[in-house]
């Protein structure tokens, strides 16, 4: 029965998408704009139906319902319910059912809230947003259907993948790299609007994509920080980014969409960059399709890759598809794009965001050709090389440092004409602090030098961006006599999407000290215990107290309990590393446990131990300032919230 | 319809149990830990480390962070947890402990793995196209962004700026860097 509804509605959903999706091209074409109503209706009916598909999958797997496929692969009956239900985007096949209810929710979102707009662009918007969900439902029929019928129905299932049901971060983490994700399809379908109905050459689309580019940008950066937090409490190496091809392909699409939104506002205030942030949308999009193909095709391994299957020529066609379709329509409308702007001076912001969008494509193009480097090379030489975290970082490292540095020196520059005079002393205060900063870090004993840059640049580029906060409120208490608080709270409201702008800078500068302090002081120590023996790291003496072992439903656990003594001998603090022993597993899945504090944490894993529970061996890991970097992702998003919230005027 | 309201209150409690849960599961085990009696501290086993010691284990981490584990996908022998990765680890120690150079324990796991154990492909023949293509795009990006700004100043700053252009944005990117840069070198 639930199956029955799921699969008749996700067959009406098809067909609601495929006759939408042609429906507003040909009444515009033939002047029934009297139709147009039809392809709004698509775009709500696809959306109800794919909710109610999804709900029925959920539905399925809350009541254990084996006789549906996706279920009887992902579905145990021993699984606690919260991960049973967050399975819907443990595998493939659900992971697609519920990418097409974000890509349905978010096109009613925009038919709904663009309805009054006069002109063709959103009808056509509308029609590009239906055709990319007809080509997931074409996936949900084909070859990713979720709702096969199991017969016999077997008694029980094997649970999900152990990785995905042994922390709470992956109720988070899946969802927002989805809403960031599909978000990016949003702005390419305004893209195409544009480019179709022939306004590609005025601002009015550029204003509608750039809101829903920050907003799909804001929950890819939480997606991809909520990722390194679960690659950090889940995996037991202590590390957090592994430049691995599944978080490859979640952060290129992130860089390309970081350059628009940077350099959409050189269009916005100079008319200029048309042709190159129309193929920035259209490459974010693509991106985030091919980053899909990769990782879900099977062609690439990688640690959080847990799907695979044979519908990796449906996305390369895809793909073909969006990339011909676009140049097509870009080469057609090559004349609007075309721009005779001028720069009054070469020294001024615009230049910086010039070299921050070249900066931001190298980067990109750095790790998306790692990525796909080990493809190139077994198909040219039929020999497997890797390419991991020795090449990334020593590549894209002096780009980061550069950026660090530019972030600092474009907000101090001002548009149209600024002067190296003004500049040098607007920099001074961020160089001493980047000074000092260095021959702290120096003086804490580091040789690696891009530890010393990052830490030097992180320095100098907060301090400019502070900066532009002092000198505004300066201005506004001189101008009006207001008080600090004051002053700050109109700067925020006179210039929101500035000031929060340099909310998200501040928070990528949170995030960067993160990184370069744990990268650079990170220490370890592995020791085998006899319960009563300790270890020391550093400050951090660790007294094995017990190994211990326990039953749970859906899993063994082994884990040892260890305390952190105080200089008095008193213990301060208890953690239990564990190895949870699932059934479908071969090898048992890590599980650290972690004292945090805001200049660090201990990270504890419990690495082997002896059956009789004689002894452990255990390692400890210090990490210095790692929770910034979580700190730092939600500062982030609360820049991008202030700069994209909606007021009355802009709106 | 029912059973569909019971089901959604279902799932809702879990979603707010589950924290609750986690907290409670965490105290519990803090309270196990804390009923057991202590037990005597002895010293640290190993002793302690001597200036050699701590030279080949530098070596070492350096070295094992840049070999692939063969079983964990794109984690290096140095970050990971696995047994395998823990007994090349022991490999890499005792090859340099015995004398070889780094290149030496390389080649050693090269020949026993082929080139895919290395993270960072061998820098020449077809290889150097990964390592040449950003670069390429770098430079030639530079020029373009250079020409670019040139001739969008060219008539309206008067051609002064025009002939500065390139210099003032190729000094803008690297003077004030080499003087923040400079304690460092």
């Amino acid at each position: 029965m639930t199956r029955l509804v799921a699969v008749d509605a996700l067959w009406f959903a098809l067909i609601a998408c495929a006759v939408g999706g042609i429906v507003a091209p040909i009444a515009i074409a033939r002047g029934k704009r009297q139709w147009l109503p039809f392809a709004q209706a698509a775009v709500y009916a696809n959306f109800a139906l794919v909710t109610i598909a999804t709900g029925a999958m959920m539905w399925a797997l809350a009541t254990h319902d084996f006789s549906i496929s996706y279920v009887a692969q992902v579905g145990s009956r021993a699984t606690p319910l919260f991960y049973t239900v967050i399975s819907l985007w443990g595998a493939l096949e659900g992971s697609i059912l519920f990418w097409a209810w974000v890509l349905a929710l978010y096109s009613a979102i925009v038919v709904y809230t663009n309805r009054n707009r006069p002109g063709n662009l959103v009808p056509y918007a509308a029609s590009a947003l239906l055709i990319i969900a007809l080509f997931f439902h074409i996936l949900l029929v084909g070859p990713a259907n979720p709702f096969h019928l199991v017969s016999p129905v077997p008694l029980d299932g094997p649970g999900p993948n152990p990785l995905l049901q042994n922390h709470i971060l992956m109720a988070v983490h899946p969802p927002l790299l989805y809403l960031g994700y599909v978000g990016m399809s949003v702005p390419f379908a305004f893209a195409v609007g544009a480019l179709l109905s022939g306004e590609a050459g005025s601002d009015g689309w550029i204003r509608l994509t750039r809101r829903w580019t920050l907003l799909a940008w804001a929950f890819l950066a939480a997606a991809i920080i909520a990722g390194m937090w679960w690659s950090y409490e889940v995996l037991g190496w202590g590390g957090y980014w592994a430049w691995d091809p599944v978080e490859n392909a979640s952060f290129i699409p992130f860089l390309t969409a970081t350059a628009f939104l940077h350099s959409v506002m050189v269009q916005e205030r100079r008319g200029m960059l048309k042709l190159w942030n129309i193929n920035l949308v259209v490459g974010t999009f693509a991106l985030t399709i091919l980053g899909t193909f990769l990782t879900r095709s099977g062609i690439i391994s990688s640690v959080h890759a847990f799907t695979q299957g044979t519908i990796g020529y449906y996305f390369l066609a895809f793909i073909a598809v969006v990339l011909i379709g676009s140049a097509i329509l870009i080469a057609g409308n090559s004349d609007s794009l075309r721009t005779d702007g001028r720069f009054d001076a070469p020294v001024a912001r615009e230049s910086v965001f010039l070299l921050n969008n070249l900066l931001l494509t190298v980067f990109m193009f750095t790790v998306l050709v790692g990525t796909l480097f080990p493809l190139v090379a077994e198909a040219a030489r039929g020999v497997k090389v890797s390419v991991g975290e020795p090449f990334f970082n020593r590549m894209t490292l002096p780009v980061i440092v550069a950026l660090l540095f530019l972030m600092g020196v474009g907000p101090a520059l001002p548009w149209k004409r600024g002067s190296i005079e003004d500049l040098k002393v607007k920099m001074i205060p961020g160089t001493i602090v980047g000074v000092i900063l260095a021959a702290i870090v120096l003086l804490l004993g580091t040789r690696n030098v891009y530890g010393v840059l990052a830490f030097a640049f992180a320095g100098f580029a907060g301090t400019l961006n502070i900066g532009e906060y002092v000198i505004g409120v300066r201005a506004r208490r001189a101008a009006h006599g207001e008080s600090v608080l004051t002053a700050l709270r109109r700067l925020f409201g006179a210039n929101q999407r500035r000031y929060g702008g340099y909310v998200a800078h501040l928070g990528i500068i949170v995030v960067a000290v993160g990184i370069a302090a744990s990268s650079t002081f990170r220490t370890e120590r592995e020791a085998t215990l006899k319960p009563g023996e300790t270890m020391t790291l550093g400050k951090v003496t660790a007294r094995l107290k017990d190994v211990w072992g326990r039953n749970e439903p859906q899993r063994d656990v082994i884990g040892a309990t260890v305390e952190l003594l105080a200089a008095s001998g008193e213990p301060y603090a208890v953690l239990s590393p564990r190895m949870n022993i699932y059934p479908m597993s071969d090898q048992p899945i890590p599980t650290p446990d972690v004292r945090s504090t805001p200049f660090g944490d201990t990270y504890m894993n419990l690495m082997s131990f002896r059956e009789d529970g004689s002894s452990a061996t255990i390692k400890i890991i210090n990490e210095p300032l790692v929770p910034w970097i979580w700190f730092g992702g939600g500062v982030i998003c609360l820049g991008a919230l202030i700069s994209g919230w909606p007021t009355r005027r802009s709106a | 319809m029912s059973r569909v309201a019971l089901g959604i209150v279902a799932v809702a409690a879990m979603l707010l149990a589950a924290p609750v849960a986690r907290a409670q599961s965490a105290a519990q085990t803090a309270k196990d830990a804390a009923s057991q009696a202590p037990a005597a501290v002895r010293p640290p086993p190993g002793g302690t480390i001597s200036a050699a010691d701590s030279v080949l284990e530098a070596r070492t981490s350096a070295l094992a962070s840049t070999l692939r584990c063969p079983v964990c996908q794109g984690l290096s022998i140095q970050d990971s947890p696995s047994e395998l990765a823990q007994q090349m680890r022991s490999v890499v120690r005792d090859h340099l402990a015995a004398g070889k150079t780094d290149r030496e324990v390389r080649a050693y796991f090269i020949s026993k793995y082929g080139e895919w154990i290395l993270l960072s492909p061998q820098p020449y023949g077809f290889n150097l196209l990964v390592y040449a293509l950003p670069v390429f795009l770098l430079v030639g990006g530079l020029g373009f962004v250079v020409m670019k700004v040139r001739s969008w100043t060219a008539v309206s700053a008067n051609g002064v700026a025009a002939e500065g252009a390139a210099a003032a944005i190729a000094g803008q990117a690297s003077e004030p860097e080499q003087g923040t840069a400079s304690p460092v070198d």
